[in-house]
């Protein structure tokens, strides 16, 4: 066959191998989401929610878990968002260009693929025992903080690249400063890709367990955690606790309670991609 | 002797004015520009080599010459926007309505609201069409709704668009046609009531209607504003400007009357450019 | 810009063709009328179509010049000039082919003592190096060359003034003569003329290459 044949197949060959992976992924997630609503569902109820923690499956409840997920989210947020936004914004648009800040893009970049494990012996050492804070909320938001710093710095600063040149110079022709430009201009420019970058990384956050393990979250918490100092649990870690246990009871819990973590990861997603959408047609 | 005198005079006037003074509301209607000495230099390359000129109020003056000639860098000296270039060095003396601009105390956004700048490719924001028009005046600190509006209103008018988006402001910039996003960034400019005007290039990206209707316009500005413009269109700089300045390698090489430049222009390099030997 | 180039060198041509055309013309007109040569004469008014073709095609070429390369500076002046040395050149070939039809339509000999009494060798010599001036001029851009016709036409100028007392003088000598003298006077007109024609070419000339106007301009 001539040339025009063998593209015209190679298009439509590519174009079914892309299909099938893409319906390959969908069907896993489907087949995933499946089994686990199989499992767990019939627990998911106002009183599973409410319960704390037991030895018996099944009284135990996550509580505790939902408390310690949504305090360490919501602590995790106030530290790393101003912060990741901050030093994106500082290393973009104010620091100097230099081997120096080369140097530095490059290495923020890598901490983005650290084991998270590393990240928890490093939370343990500083926060936990130099600062004293022991194994409580604090230190773990203030771990999954520098967890996920890197990649919201990388973000932020990859969405004021995209910011079109042009704009900031129609900024500083007008007389703006500096501070304004970024104010008025860059910033509401990129917000579509800082909060794509914020939501990545709080996704992220949300599941991890591994650190927090090692900076002292507890498998077991029969209580609420009243202050910041307090022991904690969350819930990828009551979810990987029961998993471990031999009752039956547990694995239901266990399907159940991955099912609440899904819903919340989903709900928080959804409402970033929504809050994104609103912030992009105002501009618009 | 004359000529003595008035550089004496000149330094008595500027050592007895205080520079860190915000610009005295007299000069700002005598919008001139005048250069000593420029000499610019991006890293180790010398982008302009020592010019001198004198720009005068109410005129338009068009920049012509082959790419890479330093037109765009000399324009850009005068509003300073050539700040943000990494390497960006200079000399000489850059004196807009009788200051100084390059001594130590002038502020930049001080300057820009005497000159504002037009660039190739409309850049509006991604804002309401209010917005935009708007921005110039918020930066400066102006709160009162009622001179915004006019302001706004005013500068549409002037920029030949009122007509065009008065019954939607808020519709969005980016929803208007390339012409009409270029007059837009001019009302922008309008807006801050400068005295100076400076036209990078403002028609190469249009179609030849819309070219047609900012030349209008850049006459009709011409009562009020002293408007530089850099041009590729050897015919728009004929058609549009008082004076013409031809620059070549970091050179200007002839200033004059546009229709001298045009008839019989005194360098032979000149005539080779405009009648399309080189360049 | 190879294509402007190439037409401007078309354009250029066409006024040298025009100059050889011309030239060409005051020659034969003048030996057809010394000589009373008829057959000679036919062929200037022959070749006054080709004359006339020739200045409809530069002028339509330079409008054509204009409107599509938009000339500036030299190039402007130079399609200017070229215009204008069109129609000159065109009365002048008009003055040839008006000599020639008297030979034609007049079937008279001009006696020689008279041709040389105006010193009509003198005047054509004259007349035929201010236009070799010209033609030298245009073809290498040489002002100073133009300049020379100046002079030159003064020396017409004079003959020319001189030509009537002349031949008042020999009619009185001879009655006979009136008409030949007449036409004589006719043509010695026509000759000062072509010298007026020439002057003017050489001050298109000038302005083109130099953009100085000498137009109505008392001392050159």
């Amino acid at each position: 066959m001539n040339n025009l044949q063998k593209n015209r197949l190679i298009d439509a060959a590519f174009k079914m191998v892309g299909m099938l992976c893409t319906l390959l992924g969908i069907l896993i997630l489907v087949i995933l989401l499946y089994n686990i609503i199989r499992v767990g569902y019939t627990r998911v109820n106002w009183d599973f929610i409410s319960s704390l923690p037991s030895r018996k499956p099944e009284e135990a409840g996550i509580y505790t878990a939902i408390i310690g997920t949504l305090d360490l989210m919501l602590l995790t947020i106030i530290f790393a968002i101003p912060i990741g936004i901050g030093a994106g914004l500082y290393l973009e648009e104010y620091a100097k260009k230099s081997r120096l800040s080369t140097l530095l893009e490059i290495n923020i970049a890598n901490l983005a693929g650290v084991p998270s494990i590393i990240y928890g012996l490093l939370g343990l050492g500083i926060f936990v025992r130099f600062f004293g804070f022991g194994g409580s909320i604090l230190s773990g938001a203030l771990t999954l903080s520098l967890l996920i710093l890197p990649i919201i710095i990388v973000a932020t600063r990859e969405a004021i690249k995209a910011v079109p040149p042009s704009l900031k110079e129609a900024s500083f022709a007008l007389g703006a400063s500096k501070w304004q430009t970024l104010q008025k201009v860059v910033l509401p420019s990129s917000s579509g890709g800082i909060v794509t970058g914020i939501i990545l990384s709080l996704s992220r956050a949300i599941g991890e367990t591994a650190p927090l393990i090692v900076v002292g979250a507890m498998a077991y918490v029969p209580f609420v955690p009243h202050s910041l100092f307090d022991t904690f649990s969350v819930l990828p870690m009551q979810i990987f606790t029961w998993t471990t246990r031999p009752q039956a009871g547990f694995a239901i819990a266990a399907g159940a309670a991955i099912i609440i973590l899904l819903g919340i990861t989903f709900l928080m997603n959804g409402i970033a991609v929504y809050l994104r959408n609103k912030w992009q047609n105002k501009l618009q | 002797m004359a000529k003595q005198i008035a550089i004496t005079m000149e330094t008595i006037i500027e050592q007895s004015l205080p520079m860190d003074e915000i610009v005295d509301k007299s000069l700002k209607k005598t919008h001139t520009i005048e250069v000593n000495g420029a000499k610019v230099w991006y890293g180790d390359f010398m982008a302009i080599k020592g010019i001198d000129m004198m720009i005068k109020p109410n005129t338009v003056t068009s920049f012509i010459g082959p790419s890479g000639c330093g037109k765009s860098t000399f324009l850009r000296l005068f509003n300073r926007m050539n700040d943000y270039v990494d390497g960006f060095r200079m000399e000489g003396k850059i004196k807009v309505n009788g200051r100084n601009i390059y001594k130590d105390k002038v502020h930049v956004e001080e300057l820009r609201k005497e000159i504002g700048m037009v660039f190739q490719k409309p850049n509006p924001f991604p804002k309401s069409i209010f917005e935009n028009v708007a921005y110039g005046l918020k930066i400066q600190g102006i709160k009162d709704k009622k001179l915004i509006n006019d302001r706004v209103e005013k500068a549409l008018r002037q920029a030949d668009l009122w007509e065009d988006v008065k019954d939607n402001l808020k519709k969005s910039a980016l929803a208007l046609s390339g012409g009409q996003q270029q007059r837009l960034c001019i009302a922008r400019t309008l807006a801050v009531e400068p005295s100076i005007i400076l036209m990078d290039e403002p028609t190469s990206a249009l179609d030849p209607i819309s070219t047609s209707k900012i030349e209008d316009l850049i006459f009709e500005l011409k009562e009020k504003y002293t408007i530089v413009i850099v041009t590729h269109n050897m015919q728009q700089a004929s058609r549009i400007s008082d004076y013409t300045a031809f620059f070549y390698l970091g050179n200007l090489i002839e200033f004059d009357k546009t229709k001298n430049i045009f008839t019989n222009p005194k360098q032979q390099q000149t005539e080779n450019y405009i009648t399309g030997r080189f360049g | 810009m190879q294509n402007v180039i190439y037409h401007r060198d078309i354009l250029n041509q066409s006024g040298m063709d025009m100059l050889s055309l011309c030239k060409g013309q005051l020659e034969k007109a003048k030996e057809s009328f010394v000589n009373h040569d008829s057959d000679l004469a036919e062929e200037v008014i022959r070749t006054e179509t080709r004359v006339n073709a020739l200045d409809l095609k530069i002028e339509k070429d330079c409008e054509k010049f204009i409107a599509l390369y938009t000339p500036v500076a030299i190039d402007l002046r130079f399609v200017i000039a070229l215009l204008k040395i069109n129609s000159e050149l065109e009365r002048i070939a008009d003055h040839a082919y008006s000599i020639s039809k008297y030979v034609i339509d007049i079937d008279t000999v001009i006696p020689p003592h008279l041709l040389k009494a105006v010193q009509f060798d003198t005047m054509f010599e004259t007349v035929m190096n201010m236009l070799d001036h010209v033609t030298e001029a245009y073809e290498n851009k040489n002002v100073k060359i133009a300049r020379k016709v100046f002079k030159k036409d003064r020396i017409l100028d004079d003959l020319n003034i001189k030509s009537f007392t002349v031949l008042e003088e020999e009619i009185k000598k001879d009655n006979g003569i009136i008409a030949e003298s007449l036409i004589l006077f006719s043509v010695v007109k026509k000759l000062e003329r072509v010298g007026d024609l020439i002057k003017n070419i050489a001050e298109d000339i000038i302005f083109y290459i130099d953009a100085e106007v000498l137009k109505h301009q008392k001392k050159k």
